[in-house]
């Protein structure tokens, strides 16, 4: 059994109420996971937080997994990356906004490691190498570290008013060359 | 198709990439999720836009969190694991002897026979017992000489905590244990098996229990069982 027919099997055993195969999800892409959870929120206290509420929520909503029409692991870090996202936004809410850290520039696999990696992740690469510098990075900024348009906007200095309009775009070039 | 068709298919399908990467406002994002609800074409782009975006999932690179992470969820999601196990529970889990104890065992016993005065050599059958807890911070080698009806003892690892004793118990199948005494702090003694045991011996278990000094005030454990062992003929 390949390590995603075994994911999709124990969310669905999960689903059932199967601690022993929630404990062995758990083991098998909790590391996966806290990477999502530590990118984004860039503070390994509160990533741990993160991962536990991601855990939580996957035990409480594994029925919905298969109706939802994604892979198992697509699903499990968007769950990942949604919690680290509102724990990020609740953190800014109260915080000044000056106190953002620098994460654009984090570390994890270079692009170009990502492309050698896999297929799918090959083609997101180079339909981002394709965009004009730095559309790339606001569609990775806003994927990888959870940046809102406001703080897109501030990190690549372009204005907000535009920044939106100039994301779409980027996005529509991005759907086009994926599709070719 | 009219020319108004496209902008709003893709507008919605702009819409559900701006959702999965989070860029909406929490309003539009509530309205979003309402209109989802319904509408399973969207939802089709949401699922589009995830799978898409998920090419850059590998650029996420594992992290390995604390190991005490994994036991705070199970215990904020399935309560606090059982802290006073009975004897009884705790002897379902040491179900016999683990090869590799049962080879150290079976030199301990080696030893005992070999130290055995010359003039009564051990002729009647030997039984052992490792005597030890979950974690292995307690172990007791116990070695039954059917010949001189006594209990060789071994503490191999661990001992009593501070201001506490150690006493070993025997149990029948189905009775209360019995109290064959409190283990001295030396590291060896010998403890003479009671003669209503003999008949029985390789269908003993044997307990050790954390107790106040001089032992149980009771006559039964009153302290947590910290190690149990079954007994094994040589």
């Amino acid at each position: 059994m390949s390590t995603v027919d075994e994911i999709e099997t124990l969310i669905g055993k999960v689903s059932l109420g199967d601690r022993q195969a929630f404990s062995r999800l758990y083991d098998l892409t909790h590391a996966k996971l806290f990477g999502v959870s530590l990118r984004i929120l860039n503070n390994r206290a509160s990533a741990e937080d993160v991962l536990q509420e991601t855990y939580m929520k996957i035990w409480r909503y594994a029925d919905r997994y298969a109706s939802k029409g994604t892979s198992p692991m697509t699903w499990l870090i968007t769950i990942a990356r949604n919690t680290a996202i509102d724990k990020l936004r609740t953190r800014r809410d109260s915080e000044d906004i000056e106190g953002m850290a620098e994460t654009l520039a984090s570390s994890g696999p270079t692009p170009e490691q990502v492309a050698v990696a896999s297929g799918e992740a090959g083609r997101i690469a180079h339909c981002l190498e394709q965009l004009e510098e730095p559309r790339d990075k606001a569609v990775r900024g806003a994927y990888l570290e959870g940046l809102s348009y406001a703080e897109l906007s501030e990190k690549l200095s372009v204005p907000l008013n535009t920044i939106r309009t100039w994301l779409r775009r980027s996005l529509i070039s991005l759907r086009e060359c994926m599709e070719q | 198709m009219t020319d108004a068709d496209l902008p709003d298919r893709d507008d919605d399908s702009l819409l559900a990439a701006e959702y999965v990467l989070r860029l909406l406002e929490r309003e539009e994002e509530r309205a979003f999720e309402a209109r989802l609800e319904r509408d399973s074409a969207l939802m089709r782009e949401v699922n589009a836009w995830s799978e898409r975006l998920s090419g850059m999932d590998a650029e996420f690179a594992a992290e390995t969190p604390r190991a005490a992470i994994k036991a705070h969820l199970m215990e904020r999601l399935f309560g606090a694991p059982e802290r006073t196990t009975s004897i009884w529970q705790k002897l379902s889990l040491w179900q016999g002897l683990s090869f590799a104890s049962l080879l150290v065992a079976g030199f301990f016993a080696w030893q005992v026979t070999q130290l055995a005065p010359v003039d009564t050599p051990a002729s009647g059958p030997l039984y052992v017992s490792e005597i030890a807890a979950e974690d292995q911070s307690l172990r007791v080698l116990a070695v039954y000489d059917s010949d001189s009806d006594a209990l060789q003892i071994n503490r191999t690892a661990g001992q009593a905590a501070a201001g506490r004793t150690l006493e070993l118990w025997v149990i029948t199948d189905g009775n209360a244990p019995v109290s064959l005494g409190v283990l001295p702090d030396a590291q060896t003694t010998e403890i003479t098996l009671p003669e209503e045991f003999r008949a029985q011996v390789a269908d003993l278990t044997l307990a050790i229990s954390d107790e106040p000094p001089g032992g149980s005030p009771t006559g039964q454990p009153t302290g947590a069982v910290l190690a149990v062992g079954t007994v094994t003929e040589l």
